[in-house]
């Protein structure tokens, strides 16, 4: 395995990378020793990125760096990405084979590099990938300058980037964010960043400027060095070759003015518009203050800045008045309000307030003005509502079966503003007005002739009412309306009404346990269970994305049992889950007759008969034909979001499999992951949405991109049919659950793994057989303490501070686990009894999860103690406090976490609920999940099973500590300890 | 006539073609000038102008001053005085100007508010002179031209020194930019003063081994600044208002346009 780091300088992007298998220490006594781990072939490193990175790694050229690493007195300690920790490290010097690619190739590499299996990317290089996503912002918005630069071979035409006001700001913090590590040359942090901003918006530029400039055809002889320069803004080569002095220095004169006004135009402090409409009549009103461009919320109003108590830096009469001054430029009715000595606002009618607000409000706004507008700005508002009735309406929501997507309903459309219905002629007296801001019904409205054209057309049109199916009103919905007349409100009745609004959940009567479940369903669960059923009994297909911990996999087996078919289920999900499903069915149904279909062993040919199959992403590929060839009666994606890149080969095979319903199962909040839900909507019901593109098109862009609630509105009425998803923190949901929530995960070993803990038991057994006594009782201990630390990584075996990505099942499980609940936006305790582990955890899980990851443990200072914990309990950005279950006993409040997950165990149920407790006491306003990790097969899941049996028992028989297990025979031993392929 | 010598380092007129004077004040100071001289002896100036042969422009109170390289190889001392404003009629004038903020909200912003001319009138001092009587030259060269083309060169490179800086005009007659400033300003000067914005101090190497490889603030959290809102394309062009550069007959900013254009369309990364 690799890791890859990166670092700007001289105008391009330095890669190195580090080699996990190779030996960390070195025997030179050279001056500056070599490396001993950096990998020299780059360029096959880079090809483990994606075949698209290697055309750009051609355009690369070797180098070496001397990197300032920290080392230990033999070697340099290894990057946390691959699990390198080293006591005491001090700073050497380590010569370091590079790549240097040239800006245009850095972004590129930059925009591909996806990590893989094999290679990880560093966070220094994921850094400079987010400095790249701020560049591409500057340039869409314009914020870039020509400029005429003097480089070592002569002059050259270069993009910069124009960094003022609140770009500025975000400098600053961009380059207070640089990891040590991307300046171990030597550099320093502020002209890295520099470099980097100034040579990926060169190269940005030139890549996207496709047009050509509109130069007057000209069959002059001599071209001036301003064209030529100007020339060379384009395409590849930036160099301008030299002029007349005079001619060169005019241009750099003009081009430096403009700069310098440029980077002027917006200082700390900013000029702010606030327009604010009239309670009646038609007198608007722009208030003028001063504002912070790096906390928006710091607004000084014109009225304190002339009365001298503004409290702002400096001379905020000139901040202002200067701001005003130049928005005139943008904005000339401004000059009115400046004839007074001490202007606080400007007055404005109707027509000029929807002037500021179609015009100038957004030019003012790019130019880095604050610009306030009331809230219903910029909303298009006029637009469509569909009413439906049912034919054969009966009144009551209690129909419950009977409706069907054929059923004809009644309708008719409207137009609507906001909530309000508007007549025909009511529009067409609008029309006439020809005053694109009215005020209808006490609120205002932004009319265009555009929406007006389009409304009118309409009415004309005369489809406005009559009949349709179920089927083709959830299109319509979906669709959400016509060109210039959006969807705005969609009154239905019945069950698609109950549909349509997304509270079909709330409405259906819940369905009670099913016969055959062990167990009983919660009143949510019976709620979800209930609306599976309706949406598959319709042919729709289902996102249940209920909030981690809330039984998305009860709910799912529930089904299968109240309403059992003749033909197979097919559960799809990733590897570490293949042990959970397996052992939750066995004890929430065990009357399905499960079958897993994965591993080596697995019969490619057929699939046995069987009530649910299970089986993972990579088999469904692999395996692609077989499971095609049957049709299911339901397929359900578990943790569906691996599938969100709808274009990969295995989102591919998972949609080409047939079946009658299709479920996706998915914890993370689809509302953030737009692509995701794309996809995960084409995987439930294909071709629904439309295509990626026109989705893109309709949500994404106008979402991710412009912040647009209407688009975020229509999105939300398109999907919310189909996605049911609810939150812990929900009312109705908090009630039904219990404060505390103990569940065990499963995770499989690697063969890594497994062959380790072979090798130990027999070493050990053989040991504790030929001793006895306190000999013996010595052995089974250390026995134990060996095979968890195999269960938990063999990195932790073997203490040889080897690569930690990839090598365990629980490793992964607790990194999926982990980035879920973050993404959720909660906090997590995680706990180890092993601290030397511990310590090399908490780097590497910081840079997998891109999240804080604190490290409480035996050996912190009292006061970093407290420090920590202040951290965690008060900082509101997610995060996971990693602890060792001995310094976390006692005196510590983390009620902040909502999540404990016991990595490893201490069979000792006092001790876990003592650091459980950390989280679960008084203060905690949430519930609680708690979880604890268990290899499958092993001691752990085998002692596990004995402690559940003998509950009543186990005080007793447990006592304090693990020393009960040192009085079993060896025989007894041999089973605990032996690894069973078979689930328990 | 023989050539002049050329000068090293000599003010240069920027434009090379066509008319000095970009913005209405220095154009309004360039016509008042054709109207009171010479013509045929202003079109020479124009050309020492474009030359090079000024150098050492100082703009004083009333007075501006030049050496001018003319044909004999010690430069000609060139100055221009107009009559200064009486200090009770400038506190008249600043007074007015303190009346009405736009004159303040134009000059911070770099521009001459076309007002100004009229409100200096009013007070009967005009900004620009207007007949010949209101300026004096004087030239140490042995021409007998009113003005010669040393003063005609320097009159042009005076122009285009207003076209950059519309304080000038006012330095010009008794008032710089930070004493007109502070005599506008409402309030006394405060003593905070504004940080710099682009000053990071990195910690050592030495004492960064605990976040060696890691972000100062977390990765998510770095990305997951907001992205601002895109304007309208070209706003840098458009808020940066005149830019007086040609190339081939076409202003510099049209020719960029087109680009700015492409540039909002970029895919977000």
């Amino acid at each position: 395995m690799f890791a890859v780091h990166g670092l700007w300088r001289d105008a391009g992007l330095y890669i190195w990378a580090e080699d996990s298998e190779a030996a960390r220490v070195t025997t030179s006594r050279a001056k500056v020793r070599a490396h001993p781990f950096a990998v020299c072939d780059l360029g096959g490193v880079l090809a483990e990125l994606g075949p698209e990175v290697c055309g750009s790694a051609a355009k690369a050229a070797q180098a070496e760096l001397v990197l300032s690493l920290p080392s230990g007195a033999r070697g340099p300690a290894a990057s946390p990405e691959l699990g390198g920790v080293i006591g005491k490290p001090r700073l050497s010097d380590w010569r370091v084979p590079a790549l240097w690619f040239p800006a245009d190739a850095a972004l590129e590499l930059l925009e591909r590099a996806q990590p893989s299996e094999e290679v990880l990317l560093g966070t220094g290089l994921e850094y400079f990938g987010v400095v790249l996503g701020d560049v591409i912002g500057l340039l869409r918005r314009g914020r870039v300058l020509p400029t005429l630069v003097s480089e070592h071979d002569g002059y050259a035409a270069r993009w910069r980037p124009v960094l003022a006001g609140a770009d500025a700001h975000r400098f600053k913090e961009l380059a207070a964010a640089m990891p040590p590590v991307c300046r171990a040359d030597g550099s320093r942090s502020t002209h890295a960043l520099i470099d980097a901003m100034a040579s990926l918006t060169d190269a940005a530029v030139r890549r996207s400027s496709t047009v050509p400039f509109p130069l007057a055809r000209g069959g002059r002889a001599r071209v001036s060095f301003a064209e030529r320069w100007l020339t060379a803004l384009r395409g590849g080569d930036a160099r301008v070759p030299d002029g007349p002095t005079a001619e060169v220095d005019e241009l750099a004169a003009v081009l430096r003015d403009w700069f310098a006004v440029a980077h002027q135009a917006e200082g700390e402090y900013r000029l702010c518009l606030w327009l604010t409409e009239p309670e009646e009549g038609e007198r608007w009103w722009i208030d003028f203050a001063v504002q912070s461009s790096s906390d928006l919320s710091l607004l000084v109003p014109a009225e304190e800045i002339w009365a001298g108590d503004s409290g702002l830096p400096g001379h905020a009469d000139d901040l202002l008045l200067a701001g005003l001054g130049r928005a005139a430029r943008l904005f000339p009715e401004l000059d009115a309000a400046l004839r007074e000595a001490r202007p606080t606002g400007l007055e404005l009618d109707t027509e000029g307030a929807y002037r500021f607000l179609s015009e100038a409000a957004p030019l003012l706004r790019a130019a880095g003005f604050g610009v306030r507008l009331p809230a219903w700005a910029g909303r298009s508002s006029l637009g469509l509502k569909l009413t439906t009735r049912s034919a054969a309406s009966s009144g009551g929501a209690a129909v419950a079966s009977g409706f069907g997507l054929d059923d004809l309903v009644d309708f008719r459309w409207d137009l609507a503003v906001g909530d309000t219905v508007i007549e025909a002629e009511e529009l067409a007296e609008l029309a006439r007005r020809k005053i694109p801001l009215v005020r209808l019904r006490g609120t205002w409205v932004e009319l265009d002739d555009r929406q007006l054209a389009a409304a009118l057309k309409f009415l004309k049109s005369g489809d406005v009412t009559g009949r349709m199916a179920a089927a083709q009103v959830v299109q319509e919905v979906v669709a959400g309306g016509v060109a210039d007349l959006p969807l705005l409100e969609v009154d239905a009745d019945g069950r698609l009404g109950d549909l349509l609004s997304g509270e079909a959940e709330r409405r259906l009567a819940p369905l009670p346990t099913p016969d055959g479940f062990h167990g009983v369903l919660r009143p949510y669960q019976e709620r979800g269970l209930a609306w599976l059923d309706f949406l598959g009994g319709l042919g729709l297909g289902a996102i249940l994305a209920d909030d981690m911990g809330l039984g998305k996999t009860a709910q799912a087996l529930a089904l299968m049992l109240a309403r059992p078919e003749i033909r197979p289920n097919l559960v799809i999900c990733p590897m570490t889950l293949v042990g959970n499903w397996q052992r939750e069915a066995a004890r929430f149904a065990p009357g399905l007759r499960v079958h897993v279909h994965h591993g080596a062993e697995r019969d490619k040919d057929s699939v046995p008969d069987a009530d649910l199959v299970i089986t993972t992403y990579g088999t469904a590929l692999r395996d692609q034909e077989l499971l095609a060839g049957t049709t299911w009666a339901r397929v359900l994606c578990d943790e569906a979001q691996t599938i969100k890149n709808s274009q990969t080969r295995q989102a591919k095979a998972v949609r080409s499999i047939p079946a009658d319903a299709r479920i996706a199962l998915t914890g993370t909040p689809v509302e953030n992951h737009l692509g995701e839900l794309w996809s995960l909507m084409e995987f439930a019901s294909p071709g629904l949405l439309g295509t990626r593109a026109d989705f893109r098109r309709r949500f994404a862009v106008p979402i991710e991109r412009d912040g647009d609630p209407d688009a975020a509105a229509a999105l939300k009425r398109a999907t919310r049919p189909f996605v049911l998803r609810r939150l812990k923190t929900d009312k109705t949901i908090i009630s039904d659950l219990p404060d505390k929530m103990e569940m065990n995960v499963y995770c499989p070993l690697t063969p890594e793994q497994a062959s380790l803990y072979q090798a130990v038991v027999e070493d050990m057994l053989a040991r504790i057989e030929a001793s006895e006594g306190i000999e013996r009782r010595g052995l089974v201990l250390a026995a134990m303490t060996r095979l968890k630390q195999a269960c938990n990584h063999p990195a932790h075996l073997l203490k040889d501070n080897s690569r930690l990505a990839g090598r365990s099942g629980k490793l992964t499980r607790l990194e999926e686990l982990l980035a879920e609940l973050l993404d959720e936006g909660d906090k997590a305790l995680v706990f180890t009894q092993y601290a030397e582990f511990g310590t090399q955890l908490q780097p590497y899980l910081q840079a997998r999860l891109g999240r804080p990851v604190l490290w409480l443990h035996g050996g912190t200072r009292r006061a970093e103690r407290e420090a920590l914990v202040e951290r965690f309990s008060t900082d509101p950005e997610p995060s996971v406090f990693l602890l060792s279950l001995k310094a976390a006993g006692t005196g510590l409040n983390l009620t902040e976490a909502n999540h404990v997950i016991h990595f490893d165990r201490w069979w000792n149920p006092a001790v876990e609920n003592q650091a459980t407790d950390r989280a679960f006491r008084i203060g905690q306003s949430k519930n609680v999940q708690v979880r604890k990790f268990v290899c499958t097969g092993t001691l752990e899941e085998k002692i596990d099973t004995m402690i559940e049996r003998k509950r009543a028992l186990s005080e007793r028989i447990i006592g304090t500590g693990e020393e009960w297990l040192t009085e079993l025979s060896t025989g007894e031993l041999r089973e605990i300890f032996e690894l069973s392929a078979a689930p328990a | 006539m023989s050539p002049s010598p050329r000068v090293e380092g000599g003010l240069k007129a920027r434009k090379s073609r066509g008319s000095i004077g970009e913005r209405w004040w220095s154009r309004r100071f360039i016509d008042v000038m054709e109207e009171i001289a010479d013509s045929g002896r202003l079109a020479r100036g124009r050309t020492y102008a474009r030359k090079g042969q000024v150098r050492d422009l100082q703009i004083l109170p009333y007075k501006v001053t030049s050496l001018v390289q003319g044909s004999r190889s010690r430069p000609y001392k060139v100055s221009v005085t107009i009559h200064p404003i009486p200090e009770d009629t400038w506190a008249e004038i600043e007074e007015a100007l303190a009346g009405q903020a736009i004159f303040r909200a134009k000059l911070l912003a770099g521009e001459m508010p076309p007002e100004i001319e009229e409100l200096f009138d009013d007070h009967d001092t005009p900004l620009f002179p207007t007949t010949r009587s209101d300026i004096d030259f004087v030239c140490s060269c042995p021409d007998w031209g009113d003005p010669c083309k040393h003063v005609a060169a320097t009159l042009y490179l005076l122009a285009e020194a207003f076209d950059d800086d519309p304080f000038l005009v006012l330095a010009w007659n008794g008032r710089t930019r930070e004493r007109l400033l502070s005599a506008l300003r409402a309030n006394a000067p405060a003593d905070r003063p504004a940080t710099a914005l682009f000053d990071v101090t990195d910690q050592p190497l030495e004492d960064s081994f605990e976040t060696f490889w890691t972000t100062g603030v977390s990765l998510t959290r770095l990305r997951e600044h907001p992205d601002r809102e895109p304007g309208p394309s070209g706003l840098m062009l458009r808020l940066l208002g005149d830019q007086p550069l040609r190339i081939r007959g076409t202003r510099l900013t049209d020719l960029l346009a087109p680009s700015y254009e492409t540039l909002a369309e970029a895919d977000p990364a």
